[in-house]
């Protein structure tokens, strides 16, 4: 205490005594979100940490239950579904209001689905399942001027009732509506951010809109303090429909980028819960036997993804446009390594695509670790004992050294196993996701997290046509059931059809699966209303610290 | 006042270099670093079966602490024993030596230091004696530039030069690894020859005024044999001292590198990128392997001290006149 | 002096033109997509819509349009950060990394100083190994390791100073300041050294010290007036780059400071932010610069400025 009282003196000699700590009023509840908020403005939002508070200002068509994450009733209070599943009808609550005290009506629905149309962002092609948006969203691309709003299949016969039409039975719809996409927005609020082309007939919004004290949210909170690189502070939206059942007056939400910042701020009392720590510190909580931190499968999977056009980068011949070579790589990893000494939290490793979080789904049957009839393959394939394989390179992003240590595993065991030289090519995000979506690779590191509560977000993926099918991998078959389960209208029936397409996913292999993520909280006992969901979302209108 | 006659002849530099204590010491410390790193390079680079092989993974020793004795098990203490010389600083997360990732990581880190203080001498000093010889618009317009480049935050170069050009270089030199390198080597050599460039130019232009070059003018000797014989001389010892003292510049540029990620490519190691390694499993709550960070740390700190010791010791080898202050 | 001065600020827009050409044209070329920012490639459609926002359809286009908005104070919203403009981020976060780097310069400057003339005092003697090695430690390890490690003893094991939360508090500022100060404070300490043994050694600090003149007397009130000369210089340029901020400072102590964001930009290929940041940067030092220059003028009559 003395040395610091003497350093304290030498820097501060003036002005110190003047000026005292604020104390700081407390939160009801403290949580450390995964990052700095990038957006609040529903067409950009696109990171987990701005989706997390979206929830807490906003409440779409549908809300989501605290406790189970389904989709129950939010700002519509009686929801008709035609009998085709095709035809919604909302009905919205009479109650809803905005922060700002106005009535939540259907146009402010409206204005929001079309802006988003109109201005693209990440996750626009989720309204894509709405008839007629997608090809709006094109034609307003092209020329604004004759792009045709009524052709979109949405109709408000008077301002509380809404009606959407579908393309395709979409049984997961209900939960794209609660999603931050479909987030309504109180268009009288945005007039004065409102930038107007003449010209071009479009219409920009300044992103100082989406700020407080301008944020007008119809959700159980507001945003009252958005302090950069900081925090976030939540209040009660006075005017909610159902505030009585929102418990926590204050939530405040902190930034750290260091996750060790942010456990010691944690034990030292000031923060209820960590949204996510580090594979480190979680499994070493763990070990030591405390009780506050909770390990859980996640939504999402760890792979490594083969380049399988017919010829690689630069026009050489690509040796993983056959299976069988794709096959004898996957089978000569050992994969138990990687969840014991580098992400060391006990992770399902698998053979599988899918994780394992939908109980009705019948997981297929993957290609399980067997050397020698991974050699006996790569033999078949024309390359006996790794001879004539060429050097190959293996590209993964540095920013998180685990990608480096699993890269530096995977390359030591084909080098041992198979005798093949796959180099590593760590690469700086950017150029990582450049080369990964530009199929400009050999072998990449990938993973994919699914957007909403179906199979179909994973599956997807790799049809032939899907924009994120990086592996360039194309199967008629794996794209004809998909198309099938599209049109399927029974529930059971639709998933052993999307079963069976990942059966061919696993079997030809594009996609070389490694472990299953999982999702690490830290989080006190008192606390409440935080669900331990795969999904990773919250909720706030429960949560609670329990002080 | 530097005249030719203050150069020291060749054999009392070196009885000063060696009554000079900072440099004698700096010297001896780096001489055995820089002998240890390049001499194991056979077992730690070339050997790959070798325990002290920079990618040798044991799987079953991850994260080992520094010790005489490594069981194969190390949960099991009846378990045979391994080969634990290769041992002794302990092992990363992936079971590999950090004795032999400390070493091949310095000869890696020695390497950019040296590759980034030839080319800060290469540029610098033309650019540098360009200016302060030629001077007007010559020096003019160099200095603008020096100026403007001061001006670019060097992170900013440094991470958009080796993101822009590092796949051109791959596609010249055909592997990764060796591009990699040679990225690095230019793009932190590319922002440090400023200062060197300044330096010389100040140099060049107080040797220009002195008046033995005068003479030599008035001689009528030409001008590339004053440049040759008689300002370029001169110059030898400002560049030896800022060559020394950019190689501990360019390491720690280097190791910033790493931190961010875009650092040596993995799993080739540095100190840089061992050190970052380090720091982020040094103060675990539970579980420290501080080992992690002190090897490579003491590594590093002690060839970038003796480094900057031997810098500073030329400093005032090669400028006589601060031999009498003392008061 | 005055015709002097406003030369070089006749000479501002010019350099800072060039920089801004400079650093755009490496944008440009570093390959990356900034609207990329998820996992998640981005429709074309939806690519092509977000850059007509950005007005960057053409690197051309952009190179004119946005320094006629930056001229006008305007920005422009962030390509990473889409909720926030670059002026509101640059206006949030420069002062916390001003208000640091300035404390850490002056324990640079002060500290420096003080080390440089103990060792140019016993020169090759104990205090002098002892002092500059505690100057160079700040300078042979990386600034990660000792900002990390100045966080894990005051921090986390001792507690002694606040780490992660801002509120203006100066117990707050204290070891990012420390950590910071540590780079230039070796420098300071190493010109100062140099300059001093030049300096003791001259003429009039000899006839000074033959007139009886007191030892710390002559040290401090006669030799450190010329001895600070070059370390002035030093000063300058060093007080632009502290107080920009500094990348590895501001994430260890999780400070909300510009430097971390810079470094974030870049690696996001957020353009608007680099161009932003870039200006205020090299403007901050074209202007430190040329208050060196004239400081000098005060400090030694003798330099004159032209």
């Amino acid at each position: 205490m003395k040395l610091s009282r003497l350093i304290l003196a030498t820097f501060f000699t003036v002005g110190w005594a003047s000026i005292t700590l604020r104390a700081a009023d407390k939160a009801d509840f403290i949580f450390v979100n995964r990052g700095d908020i990038g957006t609040l403005d529903p067409n950009r939002m696109s990171w987990m940490q701005d989706i997390r508070i979206g929830y807490a200002l906003w409440e779409g068509l549908y809300a989501l239950d605290p406790d189970t994450l389904d989709p129950i009733p939010g700002a519509a209070e009686k929801i008709e579904q035609s009998e085709d599943n095709l035809t919604y009808t909302f009905h919205l609550r009479e109650n809803g209001r905005w922060s700002n005290g106005d009535p939540v009506t259907v146009d402010n629905f409206i204005f929001a689905w079309k802006r988003m149309l109109e201005e693209p962002g990440d996750y626009t092609y989720l309204l894509f399942y709405i008839k007629g948006a997608r090809a709006y969203s094109e034609a307003f691309e092209k020329d604004p001027k004759s792009a045709k709003w009524e052709n979109v299949s949405v109709r408000a016969p008077d301002p509380r009732t809404l009606i959407v039409t579908l393309d395709n039975p979409t049984p997961f719809f209900p939960d794209i509506c609660a999603f931050p996409p479909m987030f309504p927005l109180n268009q009288k609020t945005l007039e004065k951010f409102k930038h107007f082309d003449q010209a071009t007939g479009r219409t920009t919004y300044d992103a100082a809109f989406a700020t407080p004290p301008n944020l007008v949210t119809n959700g159980p909170f507001m945003l009252t303090r958005w302090q950069l690189k900081v925090g976030q502070t939540l209040t009660k939206n006075p005017y909610y429909w159902d505030k009585q059942h929102v418990v926590s007056n204050t939530i405040e939400s902190l930034v750290f980028d260091d996750p060790l910042l942010a456990l010691q701020r944690y034990e030292r009392g000031d923060v209820d819960w960590l949204a996510e720590t580090s594979g480190d510190i979680a499994a070493q909580l763990r070990d030591a036997g405390r009780k506050d931190v909770r390990i859980f499968p996640s939504f999402g999977t760890y792979f490594y993804s083969f380049n399988c056009q017919p010829t690689l980068p630069g026009g050489r011949k690509n040796p993983f446009a056959d299976m069988r070579v794709r096959q004898a790589l996957t089978m000569a990893i050992d994969k138990r390594p990687i969840v014991r000494n580098v992400t060391k939290l006990g992770e399902e490793i698998t053979s599988l695509y899918v994780p394992p979080t939908f109980p009705t789904y019948k997981r297929p049957t993957g290609l399980a670790y067997d050397v020698a009839k991974s050699k006996q393959l790569l033999a078949d394939a024309g390359y006996p004992d790794g001879k004539g394989f060429p050097t190959l390179k293996l590209i993964f992003n540095t920013e998180f050294n685990d990608h480096k240590l699993i890269a530096e595993i995977m390359s030591r065991q084909w080098k041992q196993k198979l005798n093949i030289n796959i180099e590593l090519d760590g690469l700086e995000i950017k150029q990582f996701q450049t080369r990964l979506h530009g199929k400009d690779y050999d072998i990449a590191r990938a993973s994919w997290y699914g957007d909403y509560n179906d199979v179909s977000t994973f599956t997807d993926k790799y049809r032939s046509d899907s924009l994120n099918n990086d592996s360039g991998w194309i199967n008629a078959d794996y794209d004809k059931l998909l198309d099938q389960a599209l049109k399927e209208t029974d529930a059971q029936k639709r998933l052993d059809l999307l079963s069976k397409a990942e059966q061919i996913l696993v079997t030809e292999v594009p996609i070389l699966p490694l472990y299953h993520y999982v999702n690490k909280y830290v989080m006190r006992d008192n606390v409440k209303g935080i669900p331990l969901n795969p999904r990773n979302m919250v909720v706030f209108k429960k949560v609670t610290a329990g002080r | 006042m530097t005249t030719q006659s203050d150069i020291p002849a060749v054999d009392h530099l070196w009885r000063r270099m060696l009554a000079n204590r900072r440099v004698l010491f700096g010297g001896i410390m780096l001489l055995v670093v820089v002998g240890l790193c390049v001499a194991t390079v056979p077992w730690t680079l070339f050997h790959s079966e070798s325990r002290y092989h920079f990618d040798y993974q044991d799987d079953m020793l991850p994260a080992i602490a520094p010790g005489w004795q490594v069981h194969s098990d190390p949960l099991d203490q009846t378990s045979p024993l391994v080969d634990s010389r290769a041992y002794i600083f302990g092992t990363d997360k992936l079971g590999r030596s950090i004795l032999g990732r400390c070493l091949m990581g310095g000869t890696i880190s020695l390497a950019v230091g040296i590759a980034a203080a030839m080319i800060s001498v290469l540029l610098g000093v033309t650019v540098g004696m360009l200016a302060g010889y030629r001077g007007g618009w010559v020096d003019a317009l160099l200095m603008r530039f020096v100026d403007i480049m001061y001006g670019l935050p060097y992170v900013l170069l440094v991470i958009l030069f080796k993101i822009a050009f590092e796949p051109f270089l791959e596609r010249a030199l055909g592997t990764k690894a060796s591009a990699n390198i040679v990225t690095m080597f230019v793009a932190i050599g590319l922002v440090s020859w400023l200062t060197m460039a300044r330096v010389v130019r100040g140099q060049v232009l107080s040797i220009r005024s002195q008046p033995y070059i005068e003479a030599c003018r008035a001689m009528g000797l030409p001008q590339t044999r004053i440049f040759l014989r008689h300002i370029l001389p001169n110059l030898v010892g400002v560049v030896i001292v800022y060559a020394t003292l950019t190689v501990p510049v360019a390491i720690l540029q280097e190791s910033f590198l790493s931190f961010l990620g875009i650092g040596v490519a993995a799993p080739m190691p540095s100190w840089g990128s061992l050190a970052a390694e380090g720091v982020s499993q040094a103060f675990q709550p539970y579980r420290s392997s501080w080992w992690m960070l002190a090897f490579p740390c003491i590594f590093l700190g002690v060839t970038l001290l003796c480094l900057n010791f031997v810098g500073d010791g030329l400093r005032d080898i090669f400028d006589p006149k601060r031999e009498a202050a003392k008061i | 002096m005055f015709r002097f001065i406003a030369f070089r600020i006749l000479q501002f827009p010019l350099i800072l033109a060039i920089i801004y050409v400079g650093t755009f044209l490496l944008c440009w070329v570093a390959p990356g997509d900034p609207f990329q920012r998820t996992e998640r490639p981005l429709p074309p459609q939806v690519a092509e819509s977000l850059r007509r926002q950005y007005h960057a359809e053409t690197w051309y286009g952009f190179l004119v349009y946005y320094p006629i908005k930056m001229i006008q104070g305007d920005f422009g919203p962030s390509f990473n950060f889409p909720g926030r403009s670059v002026g509101q981020i640059i206006k949030d976060t420069l002062p916390v990394s001003a208000t640091v780097g300035l404390i850490a310069m002056l324990i640079a400057v002060i500290v420096g100083t003080f080390i440089g003339t103990l060792a140019a005092v016993y020169r090759s003697r104990a205090p002098d190994w002892i002092s500059l090695t505690v100057a160079l430690v700040g300078v042979s390890l990386p600034s990660f390791v000792v900002a990390a490690l100045l966080r894990a003893l005051f921090a986390f094991e001792w507690d002694w100073f606040p780490v992660g939360s801002w509120t203006w508090s100066p117990k707050e500022m204290v070891l990012p300041a420390v950590a910071l100060s540590l780079l230039p404070m070796a420098y300071v300490a190493r010109l100062t050294r140099v300059s001093m043994i030049d300096t003791l050694s001259s003429d009039y600090i000899r006839t000074a010290r033959a007139k009886g003149v007191g030892r710390l007397k002559v040290i401090f009130k006669h030799a450190l007036r010329n001895a600070v000369l070059p370390v002035l210089s030093y000063i300058g340029p060093a007080t632009a780059i502290t107080m920009t901020g500094s990348f590895v400072v501001e994430t260890v102590f999780q400070l909300p400071g510009m430097g971390d964001f810079f470094v974030r930009s870049v690696e996001a290929r957020d353009q608007t932010m680099i161009l932003g940041v870039v200006m205020i940067y090299s403007s901050m030092l074209l202007a430190l610069n040329l208050l060196t220059d004239i400081g000098y003028t005060f400090v030694d009559p003798r330099i004159s400025v032209s």
